[in-house]
């Protein structure tokens, strides 16, 4: 045995982390750590140099949608008052909170909460819910829209220096101890290598075929979400990287007669996932990615002040951006990856994401040229996804482009 | 001379009418000035003003949807969907540019869509901090008063001094104090004005010249200063506490009035939003602007302390000796939406009779309303306080 095969594989590594995580989480409060609730997008770097353990109540959400729950979880809440028309990863959580009905045994009450807006809006009001249920504090990092103007974006990050500051106060109070930026500095050079290799996971979807599909994206960001910051999560993905080289180097690809590359806008449907894949996959159809997953690209700049870099990393994301420049975001990957066709989801749980979906596929067919297609449903409540009526029109965009290759388009 | 007495001045007729008809005055404006319009709630007109420029709200259609849906999903509020109706499909012609303000996810991309839509037109974000819980949001709010500034002397071609800023300071406090004057005696002498004229009156302003409109509320104060000894009797009305953001249709303040509802106190966007708290005249402009922004009256999409969306409410209805809360819930409001479930559960612990009333801007079940309406007033007349919440 070489010293090489003793490597654990990216998927043992993923388990052992994962149940490493909620462990610690669990029992934080045995070993003087906190837990606090966060965005899937925030500076979760703060938290992690000062023993506060994140935990995303999006990520348990998806655990419940994926196992089907999401009508059961929604109904408990709708019956205390709450709408359907909420963001589904909230109905899931307030219906957990409800019947304590959870896909992974629950997470652990929070002792603080974090929402950062770049992400949406949903999550402050969701978590101004659970500030309440709990009485714990909230702090709102507001992140202004990423506007293109220099100038602007100069103030926008002075403003969110300024706030990042008084989230350190705020943790400083909420623990009694003081913050200790030269830890800091070291998560963010973990979380730096991390992103780097995560996106350099995300960019083999490059070569032809395709050693990966979003669905294997969606699978391994999730270290990325919640252990960025800690070495694991560099060794984590160096070692899916390497995994996934080895793949392209012998041309081995998700779908061996891979024929379309295509660019899924938004988030997936949790519970159709496997179907979606399959059915592409029988027609060589392969999504390679999205902008949702690239989220977790973070470009810290370690040679600055880390809550600027924090700043500007958290600001630029593609929910917060305008439309142009989320356009421009998901044409460079077009470009990068050689992709030939999309499928645009408008979720309606979700309208961060989804409001401008219709004017993203405007300005990306006409740029590209390639057909997209738009359809209308939810990502985690199946009684708002019309099974045959979405087959049928994935089966028929998928025809069109078979019309277009054998016209050779 | 008593049966006089009722006889409603010309100015309030007149603020009526442009109540409703408001885009044809802009049309009138516009001969004489660039019109620029805004979205609630939060950007600073005065800074506009100053600029020899025209401020105005938009405040969307009660027309059908035809052009904003294929932009906009159709579980956005009807807010925003009639607002992007309204420039897109039937005024377009009436402004030469926006400024819009980011207050939750569907401002945030109603902003962009338009852009789009409108490259010609002036264009302006307002980046209005969604948090006001922390020091932090006033020097923001300073700092984005001045960027547009700047960008509105760019548009205008003209500086905008502190000295001008300071006249249309003054000129919109003038018409705030004259409208929180009005409210104050149609709070005493409910029989004076119905809450559609108070609140029509209220709305005039949002589109006409701020000086005809200072002019025409004078005229109304000076009338129901003179008149409403007469009509002092609160006899047969019951006091009202309007909350919500927009109160659309309009048709809803008639109901009130039908079943002889009087609203006392609001935390409007439209209203006591609008028209509480003055602009400090001196001192740094930008600052002042911002300290007045940091009073306004509790708004769901800005976060705050948590508990305000029921602590305000409770005080709101205890300090004005409210006898009902009634709230306009926009449908699809996502922020409202999350906020409901713990107001009423708030309301019930309070023992406070409080009524949501779901609506849209092209609402077709007013008729629902009005049902769900003069339900809860017979309850809450047989019941006394415990009308419940509904
Ligand atoms: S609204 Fe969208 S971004 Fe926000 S929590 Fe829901 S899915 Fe995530
Ligand atoms: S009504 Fe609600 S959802 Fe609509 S724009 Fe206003 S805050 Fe946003």
């Amino acid at each position: 045995m070489t010293a090489a095969s003793a490597k654990p594989s990216s998927k043992e590594l993923s388990r052992v982390l994962t149940e490493g995580y909620l462990l610690d989480a669990r029992t934080a409060h045995e070993h003087g750590k906190y837990v606090a609730y966060t965005t899937a997008v925030s500076p979760v770097e703060l938290f992690v140099a000062h023993d506060v353990i994140p935990i995303y109540p999006e990520n348990h959400a998806v655990a419940c949608l994926t196992k089907r729950m999401g009508t059961e979880l929604s109904l408990a809440m709708e019956k205390q008052g709450y709408t359907s028309h909420l963001c589904a990863y909230a109905r899931s959580d307030l219906g957990y909170r409800i019947t304590g009905k959870s896909a992974m045994g629950g997470i652990p009450d929070p002792d603080f909460l974090l929402a950062c807006n770049a992400q949406c809006f949903t999550l402050t009001k969701w978590f101004e819910v659970l500030s309440r249920k709990y009485e714990v504090p909230l702090f709102v990092f507001d992140t202004p829209q990423w506007i293109r103007e220099p100038g602007a974006r100069k103030e926008i990050v002075k403003y969110c220096v300024a706030q990042l500051k008084e989230l350190i106060a705020a943790l400083e109070q909420l623990t009694g101890k003081k913050y200790d930026y030269d830890r800091l500095a070291q998560v963010m050079a973990y979380s730096q290598q991390a992103s780097v290799l995560y996106r350099r996971f995300l960019d083999m979807a490059a070569y032809k075929p395709s050693p990966i599909s979003i669905f294997d994206a969606l699978i391994h960001m999730a270290i990325t979400v919640y252990l960025r910051g800690t070495p694991q999560a560099v060794e984590y993905y160096q070692i899916l990287c390497d995994e996934i080289q080895a793949k392209a180097d012998q041309g081995v690809g998700v779908i061996a007669d891979e024929r379309f590359r295509l660019y899924w806008e938004n988030l997936p449907v949790w519970f159709k996932f496997k179907d979606h894949f399959n059915l592409l996959k029988s027609y060589g159809a392969n999504i390679l990615t999205s902008l949702y997953v690239h989220a977790w690209s973070y470009e810290f700049d370690l040679a600055k002040d880390p809550l600027e870099t924090l700043a500007e990393n958290y600001c630029s994301r593609f929910s917060n951006v305008t439309l142009e420049e989320r356009a421009e975001m998901a044409l460079d990957l077009f470009r990068r990856y050689s992709m030939n066709g999309s499928i645009m989801f408008v979720n309606r749980s979700c309208k961060a994401v989804s409001f401008a979906v219709y004017t993203l596929k405007e300005i990306i067919t006409e740029t590209t040229g390639y057909p997209a297609l738009i359809f209308e449903s939810d990502m985690g409540d199946p009684r708002f996804y019309s099974e045959a009526q979405i087959k049928t029109r994935i089966e028929a965009f998928l025809e069109t482009l078979q019309r277009r290759q054998a016209a050779g388009a | 001379m008593v049966e006089q007495r009722n006889i409603k001045p010309a100015a309030l007729t007149r603020l009526q009418e442009i109540a409703n008809d408001p885009y044809g005055c802009l049309a009138d404006l516009r001969k004489r000035k660039r019109i620029i319009g805004s979205t609630l709630a939060d950007v600073p007109e005065e800074l506009i003003h100053a600029a020899g420029l025209h401020p105005f709200l938009i405040l969307g259609t009660n027309n059908p949807i035809r052009h904003s849906a294929a932009l906009l999903p159709d579980n956005s509020c009807s807010l925003a969907r009639s607002n992007l109706e309204l420039v897109v499909g039937y005024q377009s012609a009436f402004f030469d540019g926006f400024v819009l303000s980011q207050v939750c996810d569907t401002t945030q991309h109603l902003g962009d869509i338009w852009k789009r839509k409108f490259p010609d037109h002036y264009f302006e974000n307002f980046l209005t901090p969604r948090q006001v819980a922390r020091p932090s949001a006033r020097a923001w709010y300073a700092e984005e008063c001045r960027r547009l500034r700047g960008a509105l002397e760019q548009y205008a071609g003209r500086a905008i001094t502190d000295a001008a800023l300071r006249e249309s300071f003054a000129l919109y406090n003038e018409n705030r104090a004259l409208l929180r004057r009005l409210y104050a005696i149609k709070r005493e002498a409910p029989a004076l004005m119905t809450n559609r004229e108070f609140f029509d009156a209220v709305k005039a302003g949002f589109f006409m010249d701020r000086g005809e409109h200072n002019e025409l509320v004078q005229a109304v104060v000076q009338w129901a200063e003179q008149t409403k000894d007469h009509q002092a009797s609160a006899n047969g009305y019951f006091r009202v506490i309007c909350v919500g953001i927009v109160v659309e249709p309009p048709a809803l303040y008639d109901m009130i009035d039908e079943v002889k509802g009087t609203i006392v106190a609001d935390n409007l966007c439209t209203a006591s939003r609008y028209i509480f708290y003055d602009v400090e005249t001196k001192g740094d402009p930008a600052e002042a602007l911002a300290d007045r922004h940091l009073r306004k009256p509790y708004f769901t999409p800005i976060n705050e302390d948590v508990r305000r969306i029921y602590a305000d409410l409770i005080s709101l209805c205890r300090d004005n000796n409210g006898e009902a809360i009634f709230y306009v819930h926009i449908k699809y409001c996502e922020s409202q939406d999350y906020d409901l479930p713990d107001i009423k559960a708030a309301m019930r612990t309070e023992g406070i009779p409080f009524l949501e009333l779901e609506t849209e801007y092209q609402t077709t079940h007013l008729a629902q309303l009005k049902t769900r309406l003069q339900a809860f007033c017979e309850s809450l007349f047989t019941k006394g306080a415990q009308g419940g919440v509904r």
